[in-house]
């Protein structure tokens, strides 16, 4: 179910494994029937988790969907509320356990908060009268959530905006702890680098921590060599460009949520003789995107550019094999046939849906929007000045984005970028789409800033860019960690370093995408474990940062 | 050997009891024990000794004192008794000292005398004061159980968590009972009582009378009862010498004797070892102790002085003014090793052991006896569990070297048994040193647990001896030495003769960061004493800030409790010290706190934006934080005002506050859209429709749609709306009015500032390939190329693409070329190349 989640250098099924069974251990402290009253926002990540076949064999029997008012009618024993610890939550949840009161038989109330108790919120419900009404408050630390073999997301949709905005460092703190979890499972990191105001908390709040639980001794050997921790605002400028890696191009045009995207129907029809195309589905076609897919394993990373060549060859080499049937003759050929058939079926339906998807995405790429916006791009890139206009509702989010260092008035101040981009080599001008020699092939042509910062910090140093840091906004820094010499790691000569890297305020996929480049480059001598507070792109990077007033 | 069994006493044919000396005592008693109240806790506890008031002989005008000693007689408190006079004392199983006096108020004290606590048992008991009162131990806790002078019981099953249960009534009960007990079963207490010749259960809902099966006859009055340490037997001595032994449950005998004493026993105890089949008791008179059993005769014993029993789990301590013994039945190990002539292999590995060290040979032929028999693991087995019930370390001794001896001729023999004995020996003899005076049996021992020995103790203040005991036991730190420590420090922080400085430091140097110590808790220990300034220094060595900040709260240290949780980067908890803080300040200096504290003012901001908003308007008001006041009151415009008048007011205080911000463009923005908003006001009134809230450009899109246009064109010049971006307005809403003849006019108003390819590529996008032509041939000749091919005319886009001589334009119109139809242009376009490149 989960397998994808051990292909990786670090086995993050391990982590998964760990939060499953929290959550079965707090089930069962619930014991009789249950229903499970959702904070919606948690849906998605906790499907990431576990599956309804868990909850129910925890005898959770309905399932409902946090609003005012009554609760609908369920015949169980426990109710448990699932939230996070938001005080506009715990209003509606005190109108639920008021009106239920009043109603017959009781139930036994719990609440679970995720990822944190907060107090708080605690002092909320004691205020509205209904603490008392809860057997169990507990907190469940779903701080980073396995996506892949090395992807975690806390997806945290406001991270960025808290952070950088309104200087509330709740999510850091979160991050923290989750970094906290992971030492748990895989060890003490024992070098920590960073560069970021945020960045720099988090390392605080790490080692804080880490001073907390003197008791327990992290007897785990390693996993990771490295933590570099990066905030999202020494690199505003990459996910404002348009990721154009197969991931990263669906989850620009149609979003990715939850791994989980949703598409047009009408190129997934069924194929049927005779059929007219009458009954068109209408319902949005939902796949699951990772890598447990092995297609979309290959082809996720690479330039949209370089996908065609692969999706042709794979159809080739599938029909191929389903030709291969002709030429079984003897009965254990035959059989041997047989027993492939479903992985080749498989294959074969994995094909027609990325054939499909990359339909869709050619039919936008080709269009002259999808190419005028990619010149304005370039254009503001290039500095060429362009005319805007907003309407009024729009200047807080204008001043939002100021704040936030997204936009800048013009003043005569000296730009920066010029350095920047020559120090570290932001712009390519010889991009290999196909067979790409340098992270740039991202962005058919820029190299995000972000990734290069990483790939400088493994080879040769920060101590070659120190100029380019210091330009670059708050301040970049290294601690260590000490681990007793049992668990002193001795590198096997060619062993590649296991770094993991955290961006606080989220990360692309196009970002990702160049990471994975770079683990698997075969002299480049890191791989990379990513983890953010929410995979993200441009748009929905905006919108989280956009006040309307109405 | 033989003088070992000297003191064994056979019962029957199938038991031995044994009395052996725990301590000499040299308390100097001032009082004779029998003029005393005395309570002694079981497994080794403490004694406590109140002069009984109720012995008037003599003067009473002193006051009593209240004395404590260890089991060994070391003296541990000694205070005047100030309080009413005492009925009864007892120890709970936490070791506190309960006093309950005769109006029903129960004093706790603890094993140093210090006063804890106390609690009434109720008005009932208040008004007929208490007769009689036993304390019992269950396994919820200590209870205590009340006879009042109306002859009712009063009970409470856990004193620490007190809840009375007055029980029923017996009917007819005019005098009070002869004797009385309580009972658990089903894990509910009872009271047993008895009448005269009858005997009556209570229980929580009704009295029910009851009888002995099997009891002899002739009966007229019980003396005196017994129930044995787990409840589960039950002895009773009558009037005519006659006792009578059984199950609790009243429903089996188990056996029965006659001593033919008619006195009324001082006191009458079981004698049992769990797991034994043997049942005895102990009765003792003023001078003379009887252990009776099921057997015909009795073990009897002369009692020198005044005596006091006191029940344990495997035996029966007794100590008087001079002395503490350890009466019980020798256990199967020790019976099977030291009976005379046995042949038991235990018995014969400790001879062969003694004739090793003897160099005698004879240990061999021992030896081979015991391995021709394969008994040899069984003989190693016997030894190791016969050391444990000896008393005395040279006697451990000699049978762990047999066990040891007899190990060495045994392959894999499992070693743990053998090591965890010598181990628990060694804590044993060490607690059971006079000093400490906690005579432990090993079975007592194993049923308390190392836990439990250790928090006693740590009750007794011998930190150094349960540390000790910790590292030689290598328990884990947090179960362990941490746990001593931080009791120890608690100790330590009610000193109050040493300064705070210094306590802290004392405590700081022993703890470090010693794992599993929690300073908060030893800080609250030092607040409840009332040392605040200590429990602050105590919090700073802290490392878990949730553990520092609800004390540092309690204390009233707001502040100190707000810079911590922002130390700590956990926002909750900022949160909760800030709403403190809120309530517990006034504002003024509420703000001026937060003032000083950036992080914890945004994240207040934050918290008033979704719950507080005018409190919000006030933060920004003091920071002079005209930019957000701005903002603010722009949200304020949208979400409060319904009245455009209102609207207006609000975005004026808007600019207002912008200005003072020296935010331009924001105020410059704000007025304009005051004026707009007054003008779309206006057309919705003069024109009908929605304007109100559209953009500046959809105002103007909107009224080009409606047919508008000159208004639309004074908008724009209000407004300073330059001309390129009207025209792309009027171009693009006249072309979705697909008002073809309109847009031509206009495209003939006056010479286009945008060119006209727009007006192409806007018709084109509507499908209109005519009216697009129009346009075509009226772009400008940079743009021509691009305009003819937009209207699919690939010849003529060729032919000016010749004439431009550009090959960008030239392979632009080539890429067009579709199809047969255009293959001669395409040629034609090669052709023009060719030239070009010839020149």
């Amino acid at each position: 179910m989960a397998a994808h989640l051990s292909y990786g250098r670090v086995n993050l099924n391990v982590l998964r494994e760990a939060v499953r069974r929290e959550l079965r251990e707090f089930l069962d402290k619930c014991a009789g029937s249950k229903a499970i009253v959702w904070d919606e926002y948690l849906t998605g990540p906790f499907g990431l988790i576990a599956q309804y076949s868990l909850l129910k064999e925890h005898e959770v029997e309905k399932m409902f969907t946090l609003k005012g008012s009554r609760l609908p009618a369920a015949d169980v024993k426990n109710i448990i509320f699932f939230v996070r610890p938001r005080l506009e939550l715990m209003d509606i949840i005190a109108e639920n356990v008021l009106s239920e009161d009043r109603r017959g038989p009781t139930r036994d109330f719990h609440i679970l908060f995720v990822p944190r108790r907060s107090l708080l919120c605690e002092q909320r419900l004691k205020d509205l009268g209904v603490l008392g009404s809860f057997i169990h408050r507990e907190e469940y630390s779903l701080d980073l959530i396995p996506f892949d073999g090395d992807l975690l997301s806390m997806e945290s949709e406001g991270a960025f905006k808290e952070c950088y905005l309104e200087s509330d460092q709740t999510s850091l703190y979160h991050a923290a702890k989750g970094l906290m979890t992971l030492q748990a499972l895989y060890g003490t990191i024992p070098q920590i680098f960073g560069k970021g105001e945020c960045a720099r908390q988090v390392a605080n709040m790490m080692i804080r921590m880490k001073r907390e639980f003197t008791g327990s001794q992290n007897s785990i050997f390693p996993v990771f060599d490295n933590l570099l921790l990066l905030d999202r605002n020494v690199d505003l400028l990459t996910p404002l460009a348009t990721q154009l890696t197969y991931e990263g191009l669906i989850d620009e045009i149609y979003g990715i949520q939850n791994s989980y995207v949703k598409l047009p129907p009408e190129k997934f029809a069924p194929k049927k003789q005779g059929d007219g195309g009458k009954d068109l589905p209408t319902e949005a076609k939902k796949l699951q995107l990772n890598s447990a897919e092995e297609l979309y394993a290959e082809i996720r990373d690479k330039n949209f550019n370089a996908v065609g060549s692969v999706l042709s060859k794979r159809a080739k080499v599938i029909s191929a094999a389903f030709e291969e049937r002709h030429n079984a003759k003897t009965v254990g050929e035959i059989k041997q046939f047989v027993s492939q058939l479903p992985h080749m079926q498989a294959a074969r339906g994995s094909l027609a849906n990325h054939t499909s998807i990359a339909e869709l995405i050619k039919d936008v790429t080709t269009s002259e929007d999808f190419f005028d916006k990619l010149t304005v791009e370039q254009e503001f890139m290039s500095g060429v000045d362009t005319d805007k206009t907003y309407g009024y509702e729009h200047i807080l989010t204008l001043y939002n984005l100021e704040k936030a260092g997204l936009l800048k008035p013009q003043t005569g101040g000296r730009n920066n970028y010029p350095t920047i981009r020559k120090t570290l080599r932001l712009w390519m001008d010889d991009v290999n789409e196909q067979n790409p020699t340098d992270i740039s092939y991202v962005y058919s042509g820029y190299a995000p800033l972000s990734v290069r910062l990483a790939q400088l910090l493994s080879r040769p140093g920060w101590r070659s860019i120190e100029e380019v840091l210091r330009i670059l906004p708050g301040p970049h820094f290294e601690e260590r960690q000490p681990l007793p010499t049992g668990l002193q790691k001795k590198r096997q000569p060619g062993e590649n370093r296991v770094t993991l890297i955290f961006f606080l305020g989220g990360v692309t996929f196009a970002e990702i995408a160049a990471l994975r480049f770079l683990s698997q480059l075969e002299d480049g001598g890191t791989e990379y474990v990513i983890a953010t507070t929410k995979l993200m792109n441009g748009s929905s990077w905006i919108e989280s940062l956009m006040e309307k007033p109405f | 050997m033989d003088c070992y069994t000297a003191n064994w006493n056979p019962l029957g044919d199938s038991a031995f009891y044994r009395k052996y000396e725990l301590y000499s005592m040299d308390w100097d008693l001032k009082e004779e024990l029998r003029d005393c109240l005395v309570a002694a806790a079981p497994y080794g506890g403490p004694i406590a000794l109140l002069r009984n008031p109720w012995r008037k002989e003599k003067a009473t005008s002193i006051r009593p004192v209240l004395e404590i000693y260890s089991a060994s007689g070391l003296p541990l408190a000694s205070l005047l008794w100030k309080s009413g006079p005492v009925v009864s004392l007892g120890w709970s199983a936490e070791e506190e000292l309960l006093c309950v006096q005769e109006d029903g108020v129960v004093l706790v004290y603890g094993l140093h005398g210090d006063f804890r606590r106390h609690f009434s048992m109720g008005n009932e008991v208040l008004q007929n004061r208490v007769l009689d009162a036993r304390i019992f131990h269950t396994e919820f806790g200590s209870g205590l159980a009340i006879l009042t002078g109306a002859h009712r019981f009063t009970l409470s099953a856990n004193v620490g968590d007190l809840k009375l249960r007055r029980m029923p009534e017996v009917p007819g009960l005019q005098s009070a009972p002869s004797c009385w007990t309580t009972l658990c079963q089903d894990r509910v207490a009872h009271i047993l009582l008895a009448v005269g010749p009858d005997l009556y259960l209570l229980d929580h809902a009704a009295c029910s009378a009851v009888t002995l099966p099997g009891l002899a006859p002739g009966v007229s009055s019980f003396l005196q009862m017994a129930v044995s340490f787990t409840y589960r037997h039950l002895a009773l001595f009558t009037d005519t010498g006659y006792i009578w032994m059984g199950t609790s449950s009243l429903k089996e005998k188990l056996c029965e004797f006659n001593c033919n004493i008619r006195a009324p026993p001082k006191q009458m105890v079981w004698c049992s070892r769990p797991r034994s089949k043997e049942r005895a008791v102990v009765v003792a008179w003023e001078r003379r102790l009887m252990v009776v059993g099921d057997a015909p005769e009795s073990i009897q014993f002369v009692l020198d002085e005044d005596s006091y029993l006191v029940p344990e789990l495997d035996g029966v301590r007794i100590f008087s003014r001079s002395t503490h013994e350890f009466l019980h039945e020798v256990p199967v190990a020790s019976e099977e090793i030291f009976k005379i002539a046995s042949m038991a292999p235990g018995a014969l590995l400790l001879e062969a052991q003694k004739e090793y060290e003897k160099e005698s040979q004879k240990a061999d032929e021992y030896l081979r006896e015991i391995q021709e028999l394969g008994q040899l693991t069984q003989a190693v087995q016997q030894c190791i569990e016969a050391a444990g019930h000896e008393h005395r370390p040279d006697m451990q001794k000699s049978l762990l070297r047999a066990a040891s001896f007899g190990k060495c001729f045994l392959d894999k023999f499992p070693p743990d048994s053998f090591v965890r004995m010598c181990q628990d020996l060694r804590v044993l003899n060490a607690i059971r040193d006079y000093h400490i005076g906690i005579p432990l049996t090993y079975s007592q021992y194993k049923q308390l647990t190392i836990q439990v020995l250790l928090d006693r103790l740590v009750l007794r203040r011998l930190y150094p001896l349960a540390i000790q005991i910790c590292e030689y036991l290598r328990l884990p730190e947090v179960q362990g030495v941490s746990r001593i420590l931080a009791h120890w420090a608690c100790y330590k922080v009610q000193q109050k003769d040493v300064s705070d400085e210094d306590v802290a430091r004392a405590i700081n140097q022993k703890l470090g960061d010693t794992p599993g110590v929690s300073y908060s808790d030893i800080a609250a220990r030092a607040y409840g004493c009332g040392r605040t300034e200590l429990a602050i220094k105590l919090l700073e060595y802290e490392p878990r800030s949730g553990e520092q900040v609800p004390l540092l709260l309690k204390m009233k240290r707001s502040k100190l409790a707000l810079s911590k949780a922002i130390e700590s980067g956990d926002t909750d908890l900022v949160f909760t010290v800030l709403l403190h803080l809120k309530n517990e300040l006034n504002r003024g200096d509420f703000f001026m706190t937060l003032r000083n504290q950036p992080m914890a003012l945004s994240l207040y901001r934050q918290f008033c934006k979704h719950q507080e908003l005018e409190t919000l308007k006030d933060l920004y008001n003091q920071d002079d934080n005209h930019q957000e006041l701005g903002s603010f009151h722009i949200r304020a415009s949208y979400a409060a005002e319904e009245r455009i008048e209102g609207r207006v007011a609000a975005l004026q205080t808007a600019a207002d506050a912008f200005y003072k911000a020296k935010n331009e463009f924001a105020a410059k923005a704000t007025e304009d859209q005051m004026r707009l908003l007054r003008l779309q006001r206006r057309l919705e009134d003069e024109l009908g429709g929605h304007f109100v809230d559209l953009s500046l450009h959809d105002t103007v899109t909107t009224l080009i749609l409606g047919g508008h246009s000159k208004r639309a064109e004074q908008l724009a010049r209000d407004f300073r709306i330059p001309d390129k971006r009207l025209w792309w307005l009027k171009l693009t809403a006249l072309a979705d009015l697909e008002d073809w003849e309109e847009l031509e006019k206009f495209s003939k108003s006056k010479k286009s500032p945008i060119g006209y390819l727009p007006f192409v590529e806007i018709c084109m996008k509507q499908h209109n390939k005519y009216e697009a032509k129009k346009y075509a041939s009226r772009v400008g000749p940079e743009q021509k190329v691009k305009a003819l091919l937009l209207v699919g005319d690939v010849a003529q886009a060729a032919d000016v693409a010749i004439e431009h001589r550009n090959e960008a334009e030239l392979s632009l119109v080539l890429s067009h070329c579709t199809g047969a139809t255009d293959g001669a242009t395409a040629d034609k376009i090669q052709r023009a190349r060719a030239q070009a490149q010839k020149k």
